[in-house]
């Protein structure tokens, strides 16, 4: 879920004009109940589909969540690759 | 790599570029004796993973990355669907 956006001044070059968003991991009980609720440990991660506060996403952690700024090395090791519009659970 | 099993799916319309007609699954990784982990994890899926079902889960882009495109933020992909897992007694079974 993504709880808010964050702004960095000064920030390192490659961060420039970046929006970076607040997401907190959803677990399955949280997931299933559809509550909106989190429940597991927030971290910041690079947003550039413009996730609003309150969606569900999806992010990629490590090496790969700074694949889409490739050739260019970035700091960057959390990447929001989804915004989720349904999540099917069903039991 | 990871055993983990397929709990759900998710729709997403917006999404990375390179993520376009791909499949996402809702997997839970599996430990040893069997039980699920608190927080699932959306995972791309070119098998037919089915629900319910118990997969081998990779957590290396590189495959993404040959399918996608080095720009590809994809990590974790389904790389094999398990038929059968074979333990010591003591621990139980995964599968």
């Amino acid at each position: 879920m993504v709880r808010g956006h964050l702004t960095l001044t000064p920030a390192v070059e490659s961060y420039h004009g970046r929006t970076l968003a607040i997401v907190e991991p959803v677990t399955m009980e949280n997931l299933r109940a559809g509550n909106g609720r989190g429940g597991g440990k927030a971290l910041i991660a690079v947003d550039e589909l413009g996730a609003a506060t309150g969606q569900m996403v999806a992010f990629t952690e490590g090496r790969e969540a700074s694949n889409p700024f490739w050739p260019t090395p970035v700091p960057v090791d959390a990447y929001l690759a989804l915004i989720v519009d349904m999540a099917d659970v069903k039991p | 790599m990871f055993l983990a099993r397929i709990e759900g799916t998710v729709v997403a319309t917006a999404k990375h570029p390179t993520l376009d007609g791909c499949r996402f699954l809702i997997a839970r990784r599996l430990e040893a004796d069997g039980t699920a982990a608190v927080e699932p994890n959306v995972v791309m899926d070119w098998m037919g993973a089915a629900h319910g079902e118990t997969v081998l889960i990779s957590t290396d882009g590189d495959i993404a990355r040959l399918k996608l495109g080095n720009n590809t933020p994809a990590r974790m992909v389904v790389v094999g669907l398990v038929d059968a897992v074979q333990q010591s007694a003591q621990v139980g079974s995964a599968a």
